[in-house]
């Protein structure tokens, strides 16, 4: 603690500020029949009942895109949807990163004044919504229309050439990228609701088929509907409300390196490294502090730089660290505990929302039979576009403040 | 969201103002590349000003065509049916022998013949009248 106290004073720091009083889920998977703005508001209404508050009380809108509904602006047509009149809203959009920036932007927003209580909201349907086609042709889409996509680049090929020098440079292995989605899958196998729960075997992962060199089907994360979606608000207001466990934003960090894979300054250290290193300092923790971690899954490979450019394990050691066991129960940091993209649900954007509510849901203790014992630091980093942009928040518990 | 119909279709560039000069270049055969009068800096892609120091004395000069594979993916399932027939074709991070790197894609031979840091060497292939891709062969 004496670190935290020495950091707590730091210039304008959001440390503490603003808390997470309710969370909410819609169901997740394949969801026929539903729109991404109902996924979204089923979301909401489950974590306003979650914080006991009303949707009067609600004063600010963050929302996520959805690829899947033609709006423009999503948080101001969800906000329509859902019978809001926000004085405070915007439709954030860094691919990947998005949730962890919708904690730091909607906490700066509290603390600055622009609003009291806000709500972060994100819901897509990329399963029903989308037919597997224009699914991945709008994946592809993403991509830079000069320089890449000509080239047919989907891209999963930019997160599967960084995985693949990765193997060239640390000698990473593709059973140590198959170890990622069997750990998973025995995560999201005690998740209420998860995608997929059937058991995997490393040999499963392996004779999977191709889909872009490293990457087998078992190693990309799963194509879902969902939403998610959480209450935040002052730490004071919180107090006020009486809220039995807020959830306190401690950290957060973002940094964006490049734009096109080829500008990335180096395709096995990412832009991680800086986001979650102004998030631990802002935090007055560390790596070796934190109890649970939300790493952002949209690969195997991609969990593995991640642990270690969070600072989990050494440059390099990330294949290591998760054969050994060190990102399960038991192990140094229990990571996805839901099952993340993988196996608990990929609904573009908002699937690193789901991320959050574990982290959270871990932190509250009601996580039952996948609980962490004594979980009261978590971190959550979200990344999208190749590793373009990256983002970090950790988040604690009262006793951590 | 895009349509079937455009899906079907392979994605074309459209040069603008800052990359007409490379579209250009390319279709004629040569890949350009910018060189910074005021810092010597080498880039690919083409814009208005250098990305290291944002001067604006900029020159195009043709690359020597050569280049390493720095990384590569080879793509088994298409993104989208546009390119379903060219599976599997290799990606590839071409490191050029200037400096820059740009993306790619392997020509005139097999995509399971790519390693890393393979020599390679340019191939402006016409997809269009207007239009000609910087591919890689084995150097
Ligand atoms: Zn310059």
């Amino acid at each position: 603690m004496t670190k935290a106290a020495a950091l707590a004073g730091h210039k304008n720091s959001l440390r503490g500020q603003v808390a997470i009083v309710g969370i909410g889920l819609s169901p997740v998977g394949k969801v026929p029949g539903r729109s991404p703005l109902w996924l979204a508001a089923a979301a909401a209404k489950q974590a306003l009942a979650d914080a006991g508050m009303q949707k009067n009380e609600i004063d600010g809108v963050l929302a996520s895109p959805a690829m899947a509904a033609q709006f423009h602006r999503f948080s101001v047509a969800f906000s329509e949807y859902f019978g809001v009149r926000p004085t405070f809203s915007n439709t954030l959009q860094v691919s990947g990163a998005t949730a962890a920036t919708m904690f730091s932007i909607a906490a700066a927003a509290i603390h600055g004044g622009l609003a009291e209580t806000v709500l972060v909201v994100g819901g897509d349907s990329l399963l029903s919504g989308l037919t597997p086609e224009l699914a991945l042709r709008s994946l592809t889409e993403s991509r830079d229309q000069q320089y890449e996509m000509p080239f047919g680049i989907p891209v999963a090929n930019t997160f599967a050439m960084t995985a693949h020098r990765h193997m060239k440079e640390f000698g990473t292995t593709p059973e140590q990228l198959a170890q990622v989605a069997v750990t998973q899958r025995q995560h999201a196998a005690r998740t209420p609701g998860a995608q997929q729960t059937e058991p995997i075997t490393i040999e499963d992962v392996l004779n999977s088929k191709m889909v872009t060199s490293p990457y087998r089907k078992l190693d990309c994360s799963l194509i879902s509907d969902g939403g998610a979606a959480f209450v935040l608000t002052s730490a004071e207001r919180a107090k006020a409300l009486g809220i039995e466990k807020p959830i306190y934003i401690l950290g957060g960090g973002e940094c964006y390196t490049h734009e096109h894979i080829f500008l990335m300054p180096s395709l096995t250290t990412t832009g991680a490294v800086q986001s979650s290193q102004w998030a631990y300092d802002m935090a007055g923790y560390g790596p070796k502090d934190m109890h649970t971690a939300g790493v952002y899954d949209c690969f195997t490979g991609t969990v593995i730089m991640m642990l270690e450019d969070l600072g989990f394990c050494p440059k390099g050691e990330g294949g290591r660290f998760v054969a050994d066991g060190q990102m399960t129960y038991g192990g140094q940091i229990p990571s996805n505990t839901h099952g993340g993209l993988l196996s608990f649900a990929h609904s573009g954007i908002p699937g690193s929302l789901f991320h959050f509510h574990e982290v959270v849901a871990q932190l509250r203790g009601e996580c039952g039979a996948r609980q962490v014992a004594g979980a009261e630091l978590g971190l959550v980093h979200s990344l999208g576009a190749g590793f373009a942009t990256n983002a970090t928040t950790i988040l604690g518990t009262e006793n951590t403040l | 969201m895009i349509s079937l119909e455009d899906a079907a279709r392979k994605p074309l560039p459209s040069p603008d103002a800052d990359t007409a000069a490379l579209w250009r270049g390319l279709r004629d055969g040569q890949l350009l590349l910018q060189h910074c009068g005021d810092c010597g800096n080498v880039q690919f892609y083409q814009q208005g000003f250098c990305r290291h120091c944002s001067g604006e004395n900029l020159t195009h000069r043709p690359a020597s065509g050569r280049g390493k594979v720095h990384s590569f993916s080879v793509v088994h399932r298409a993104p989208g049916p546009a390119f379903k027939n060219d599976v599997p074709y290799a990606v590839l991070l071409v490191e050029l022998a200037e400096g820059p790197r740009m993306i790619s894609t392997y020509t005139g031979g097999r995509s399971d013949e790519v390693t890393f840091d393979m020599e390679v060497e340019l191939v402006c292939e016409p997809v269009s009248d207007d239009i000609a891709l910087p591919r890689f062969k084995r150097a």
